[in-house]
């Protein structure tokens, strides 16, 4: 089982639609697939009409009083299930603390409930909300992958490197970044320099760039994945290409 | 309400079974191996219509949900068996599918499940080897055995999916709506039913759908699946037509009789296999009746017009003999791979030449074979054989008539007399002459029994039965080993006369087979004394006499 996290410490980046579209990919293309929203405001939960509501909240999930089975459902989508949000969730930094006594397990906490889950799938989506706390540490030290969406501005980069730097300071849970941008418009002449100039010089930067259009926004409405509603649209096929990316770099 | 917008996400859903290829735990919620809960919908058929399927839906909607349909979809899915039922046997269900294209096949049964893609039409009957590889085949393979599968039923389903939605449109139950109409060998008037696919998480809306249907007019639960149900409205009964039994009170000669008209059944119903060559058992079925036929004739043919036995005991010897050698080197192909498997000098390549020898013999031996049994002799004989056993079947019957039950008794007790005698002369120096003597009259005897079981206890048939097997599995061993190794010698002698001379290490690896066999015969020689010796024993003679009054 690999994880992928859908991760930066910015809001509003295109983490949660990134986690969408790849794990309905993902499943699509045979991976028995989970996506779990570890973020309380629930979008991604949201999208899959799912309500966000995980009984005993996060104490009781992240102390290992409830089994993460229970709290499984199953997405209108053939082979992927979501773990649901939770307005609880807002606290999992203190239940994280407050269940496990040394600061090792509690950075360790989420790895140990997914690897509960390792016989039923075979690639888990975490989507996260914009932090930087307990949860995220657990989050890298959970995923195999970070998939970490940028909006091609040189602030934006900024923020890329500092999260590089802190994943280099974790000692044996390294993770994989992989970079890749988000919304980028064509129109701006920064985005395209940027995109054209940084895949090449920077390792962890994917070439592929999900580009900003109003049927990536239309999920909301739609309360769907992308590709299960345009399915040959240019954005579906952005995303697509990402997830190729990604299977090659986490091979079944 | 239609919805087609949000029936984006469906997939192809079978209507019987769970989709295999769905193994995530979102879909196994349902225990793998389990049928979703179904029920029977009496109203009247909906052919698929949207509509139609809607309003017998309705009663769902009732309380807090709304309903969207999926595609409707038309496909024709044949049900394969082997003629013997086997798959069924074991609790599988072997199914082709198809709309368009050659479609799939699938197996579906106790803690097996898979479906493989198929490239091109499958031909039918077909054995393990002509089945396309895959899933579907590994999940059949050990029950079919050396048998063919066939089509046993074909219908025509019309299949409508329908999601139950919650207030966030989120599809918290699947419905499959199926109409299945039965085309061939019979057409059945349309069995309609609904399953309900419960989706992980959201259980508690399953069951009160399940409720909610349960509880209107029209829909009624159902045993069984839908396999089951077709094949009861198509009359068909999925078992091996057992051909009538002996009774106690019928007359000697009729019960006879009937038993041999048996077996003459069984003779006529495998010729056709036999000659389409679809599998193997059905030589050895025929070869099986005919040993029995004849066996019987010898015991107990003296109740019969004399003429009548004269006129075909020797057609039965003629067909038993012309059936010999395919089924012979049938055997040799069977276990040619556990042959190539018991070598320990010799490679497995070694063997090749031979396995083509044995598949040339054979072909030439088939074709003789079929010769016979589309000749005028064949005819005659089988159709002259039942008809005349049909005379004696339905003659007119007196009281005082020798009962079956009195000429069991007296035919079992001279057999097991004969058996015993020959089996306490056995010593480890008898010839091999008396210990196949033995075989046969043990044959004999277990072909006898086996005719007058309706008139026996029960439980001391089972038993003696059971004895009786012990000592006939090493006796068949011994027998195997001599003929084998006699026969390699012949199959050699073959190869090296052939105009393409065998590699020396193939007449090496025969010989090492050949070996093999002496050795077998000498295991089963001494394994015999003690086995006669059990045999013979009191617990034996104590239940042959309980066996008959
Ligand atoms: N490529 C794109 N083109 C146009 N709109 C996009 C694109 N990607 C995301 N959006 C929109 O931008 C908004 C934010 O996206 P999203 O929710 O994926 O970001 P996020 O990083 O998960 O946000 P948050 O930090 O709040 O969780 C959403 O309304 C989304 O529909
Ligand atoms: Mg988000």
């Amino acid at each position: 089982m690999k994880v992928v996290a859908s991760y930066n410490v910015k809001g509003g980046v295109g983490k949660t639609t990134a986690a969408v579209n790849l794990a309905y990919l993902a499943s699509a293309r045979g991976r028995r697939t989970l996506i779990w929203d570890l973020d309380p405001q629930g979008a991604a939960t949201y999208l899959f009409r799912v309500k966000p509501k995980v009984k005993g909240g996060s104490a009781k999930l992240v102390g290992g009083a409830r089994p993460v089975e229970a709290a499984l459902k199953g997405t209108d989508f053939h082979g992927l299930d979501l773990l649901p949000a939770d307005f609880t969730y807002r606290n999992m930094d203190l239940d994280l603390a407050r269940s496990h006594r040394k600061a090792g397990k509690a950075a360790r906490a989420l790895a140990r409930l997914l690897r509960d889950l390792a016989d039923d799938y075979d690639v888990v989506f975490l989507d996260t909300p914009p932090s930087l706390s307990l949860v995220s540490e657990n989050v890298l030290r959970a995923a195999d992958l970070v998939l970490v969406p940028i909006i091609p501005t040189v602030l934006a980069l900024r923020t890329f490197d500092q999260l590089a730097e802190f994943v280099d300071t974790l000692d044996r849970d390294r993770p994989r970044l992989h970079a890749f941008f988000s919304m980028a418009d064509r129109r701006k002449a920064l985005h395209r320099e940027i995109i054209a100039d940084l895949p090449r010089r920077r390792e962890g930067v994917s070439p592929t760039a999900i580009p900003a259009l109003s049927v990536i926004e239309q999920m909301a409405v739609r309360r769907a994945p992308l590709p299960a509603y345009a399915p040959n649209s240019p954005a579906a096929r952005a995303f697509e290409s990402l997830w190729s990316e990604i299977a090659e770099l986490l091979p079944a | 309400m239609l919805n087609d917008r949000r029936t984006r996400g469906f997939q192809q859903v079978n209507y019987n079974r769970p989709n295999s290829v769905r193994s995530s735990p979102g879909f196994a919620a349902v225990p793998k191996d389990s049928h979703p809960p179904s029920l029977h919908w009496r109203g009247e058929p909906t052919r698929g219509e949207a509509e139609a399927v809607l309003a017998a839906l309705e009663p769902v909607t009732a309380s807090r949900y709304e309903l969207s349909v999926g595609p409707r979809r038309v496909r024709t899915v044949t049900y394969l068996d082997t003629v013997d039922w086997r798959l069924r046997g074991k609790g599988l269900v072997a199914s082709h599918e198809r709309a368009s294209g050659p479609g799939t096949l699938t197996i579906d049964g106790d803690g097996v499940s898979g479906t493989t893609r198929l490239t091109e039409l499958p031909q039918w009957p077909a054995r393990v080897e002509q089945l396309p590889e895959g899933e579907a085949r590994d999940g059949m393979a050990s029950a079919m055995w050396v048998r063919a599968v066939g089509p046993v039923l074909r219908s025509r389903a019309v299949t409508r999916e329908v999601a139950v939605l919650d207030d966030e449109g989120k599809t918290v139950v699947r419905l499959d709506w199926a109409e299945v109409t039965g085309i061939d060998p019979v057409a059945t008037p349309p069995l309609v039913r609904v399953s309900l696919w419960p989706v992980l998480g959201y259980g508690r809306d399953a069951k009160r759908v399940r409720k909610a249907l349960r509880a209107a007019e029209g829909f009624a639960d159902v045993d069984g699946d839908l396999y089951d149900g077709l094949l009861t409205a198509a009359g068909i009964v999925p078992e091996e037509a057992a051909a009538p039994a002996i009774t106690r009170e019928m007359p000697a000669d009729v019960a006879i009789a009937t038993a041999l008209h048996g077996f003459a059944g069984v003779i006529a119903v495998n010729v056709n296999g036999v000659l389409d060559d679809i599998d193997t058992e059905f030589l050895h079925d025929l070869r099986v009746a005919v040993r029995r036929t004849r066996s019987l004739l010898k015991l107990a043919g003296d109740v019969l017009p004399p003429r009548l036995v004269a006129r075909y005991e020797p057609d039965f010897k003629w067909l038993g003999d012309i059936t010999t050698p395919t089924r012979d080197l049938d055997v040799y192909l069977l276990e040619f791979d556990a042959l190539t498997a018991m070598l320990v000098a010799g490679e497995p390549d070694d063997l090749a030449p031979f396995g083509e020898l044995l598949r040339a013999e054979r072909e030439k031996a088939r074709r003789t074979l079929a010769r016979a049994l589309r000749s005028q002799r064949f005819t005659r004989l089988i159709e002259g054989w039942q008809a005349a056993l049909a005379e004696i079947i339905d003659r007119e019957r007196s009281e005082a008539e020798l009962s079956a039950e009195a000429l069991a008794g007296q035919r079992v007790r001279r057999m097991v007399k004969k058996v015993v005698r020959r089996a306490r002369s056995i010593t480890p120096e008898s010839p091999s002459e008396s210990v196949h003597d033995l075989r046969k009259r043990c044959k004999e005897l277990r072909y006898l029994l086996e005719v007058v079981k309706p008139v026996c206890d029960e439980a001391a048939h089972r038993a003696v039965i059971k004895d009786l097997k012990k000592v006939q599995d090493i006796l068949g061993a011994f027998q195997d080993g001599e003929v084998q190794s006699e026969s390699l010698r012949g199959f050699a002698e073959r190869l090296q006369a052939g105009n393409r001379r065998p590699p020396a290490a193939t007449l090496l690896a025969m010989g090492e087979l050949s070996a093999g066999f002496v050795d077998m015969q000498l295991r089963a020689r001494h394994d015999l004394t003690e086995a006669l010796e059990r045999f013979l024993g009191p617990a034996t003679h104590e239940r042959i006499k309980a066996l008959l009054p």
